[in-house]
């Protein structure tokens, strides 16, 4: 069942239409959401993108959208997740899903915790239209209605 | 009958596979099976006990080679369809 978690996103954890060269900076600016937020440390960020080095561009889970993460544990202080858009999409190397317009990052604290954040995000993505909007949308208080309705 | 294991695997456990376990389950639930959907790290996969594996191409075909389980691969982690084309007849081979 669906718990509806009310402002899973936060509006300060939006933005849109980003200019971004490539994807380490796309992880970068969406990570920055979360440092300012104080839910990472620094470091947290360099471990989402050498994820990426080491694993592969697997963390692009579906056509034009990236969530990227690292491990959760000490560089984590609380769960959170942000969202980017980004202007001119950038590619991570992912065969099937490239190019990504669309980058989520999240932080966990221990493995169970965010699970209800990310049913939210799962659910999410299977609506085509919603997706549509926050492609386009340049209005945050749009976008963090539509995420959060 | 033991419950089928289902393993979804991405590079640290947490973020995508929890997607991916999400969207086997409705799956499962649409074709009325029953089994365990689990997640799992890419590194400690090899050593948790299941009988099927659900990870992403580049994972794949690092798995194969140390799992002796099915390994199968999915390019959209949201996408129920394709989960099931993948999926499905080599879990109804395991039934």
């Amino acid at each position: 069942m669906l718990i509806t978690l009310k402002n899973w996103i936060q509006k300060e954890n939006i933005k849109l239409q980003q200019q971004v060269s490539n994807w380490q900076e796309g992880l970068q600016i969406a990570g920055n959401l979360l440092l300012q937020n104080k839910s990472i440390n620094p470091s947290y960020i360099d471990d989402m993108i050498q994820a990426v080095k080491q694993l592969g561009p697997y963390i692009v889970i579906a056509p034009h959208i990236a969530i990227g993460h690292a491990r959760p544990g000490k560089n984590v202080i609380k769960d959170d997740i942000s969202v980017i858009t980004l202007k001119q999409p950038v590619k991570f190397g992912n065969q099937d899903n490239d190019p990504v317009n669309i980058i989520f990052t999240f932080c966990a604290t221990e493995d169970s915790k965010h699970i209800h954040q990310l049913q939210q995000l799962a659910y999410l993505l299977e609506d085509n239209i919603l997706l549509n909007t926050l492609k386009t949308s340049t209005n945050i208080n749009e976008i963090f209605e539509v995420i959060n309705q | 009958m033991k419950t089928l294991q289902i393993l979804a695997v991405c590079g640290f456990g947490v973020g995508s596979s929890l997607v991916l376990k999400m969207k086997i389950d409705e799956m499962l639930k649409e074709e009325n099976i029953k089994a365990k959907v689990s997640t799992a790290d890419v590194g400690s996969a090899s050593s948790t006990p299941c009988d099927l594996i659900f990870t992403s191409k580049e994972l794949a075909g690092k798995l194969s080679n140390t799992v002796k389980v099915p390994v199968i691969s999915v390019s959209n982690f949201i996408d129920k369809e394709e989960i099931k084309i993948a999926g499905l007849h080599a879990i109804k081979n395991l039934l």
